[in-house]
């Protein structure tokens, strides 16, 4: 009966359309997301190097100036002054060490990200080679279990993906993790 | 003469950021990229201590507990994780495989010096 007759070359046409335009903006996201990480990988790198250099004069300059105490008889004020300001540097030192590894948590989020974009491909090239092998000479019944098929398997591909895919960053502060001895 | 600590971790920054803490405290400390690169590393000299992340190319921290615990010289060498998995699923299956204690990063430097020192003084 024509009532029963499903449009088969527009509904392939339809999921190949989804499939080309589906994938053509998830390889724009997986290049952003790797521009990203190379990007934000190189920044720490020489945030880290500034880091280590800035801190290796400050130490050095702060032994000198130990040398110089030892030859010179400060007023207290100004001895509990550079007291201060070394306390100060070292706890601006461990937030800048703690900072510095965000870069680690952050590159492990976006390649679980990347991995789940691929993931997305793959599920979009399946949509399109199941509407390739409708044919529109294909019984109603044929076609409807082509569909069926096709949705169990987007099913199991997504269940797949989301299971091999498990979270491992949490953090939703900016401070240090926790730390359990056994 | 400085206690030797092995940082096993895939990230190169984190792996500064630990050598940088734990040397300026003093210790000697030896880099590995992965779990393969740590067992090897861990084979050519025994190290006072392993701080080793979970997830990594190669062979992951899990595994690389139980290769190391297999071996007589590492039965009682202490071994920490350090990452970013904080489940208490993923803790206990570093407990069984012998690990010593947990710690979710970032770490903040003073905090680890205190964990390693408690540790291994």
């Amino acid at each position: 009966m024509q009532s029963e007759t499903i449009p088969v070359e527009e509904l392939r046409q339809l999921l190949a359309g989804v499939s080309d335009h589906g994938t053509q903006h998830l390889l724009e996201v997986e290049a952003d997301l790797m521009q990203t990480t190379y990007l934000l990988s190189e920044a720490i790198e020489k945030l880290g190097a500034c880091f280590m250099s800035v801190h290796e004069a400050v130490t050095a300059q702060q032994q000198e100036l130990d040398l110089l105490l030892q030859q010179t008889q400060l007023p207290a004020e100004q001895q509990q002054k550079l007291l201060q300001y070394r306390e100060h540097i070292a706890k601006e030192v461990n937030t800048a060490v703690t900072g510095l590894q965000f870069q680690d948590l952050t590159s492990q989020l976006i390649a679980r990200t990347i991995k789940r974009v691929n993931g997305l491909k793959e599920l979009l090239s399946a949509l399109a080679t199941h509407g390739d092998s409708m044919d529109s000479e294909q019984e109603h019944q044929e076609i409807a279990r082509l569909l069926q098929e096709m949705n169990q398997s987007l099913n199991s591909r997504s269940v797949e993906l989301s299971g091999g895919l498990r979270k491992a960053v949490d953090q939703h502060h900016m401070g240090s993790g926790e730390i359990e001895l056994f | 003469m400085a206690k030797t600590i092995l940082a096993v971790d895939d990230s190169g920054s984190l792996r500064q950021m630990v050598a940088f803490s734990l040397t300026a405290a003093g210790y000697q400390v030896v880099q590995a990229v992965d779990g393969q690169d740590g067992l090897n590393k861990a084979r050519d000299q025994v190290v006072d201590l392993v701080l080793t992340d979970q997830n990594m190319p190669n062979m992951d921290g899990l595994t690389l507990i139980k290769s190391l615990r297999g071996m007589s010289s590492y039965q009682k060498v202490p071994i920490l994780m350090l990452t970013t998995e904080s489940s208490d699923e993923m803790k206990a299956k570093g407990r069984a495989a012998g690990a010593n204690g947990w710690l979710v990063k970032p770490f903040d430097p003073k905090r680890l010096i205190d964990v390693v020192q408690k540790v291994i003084g």
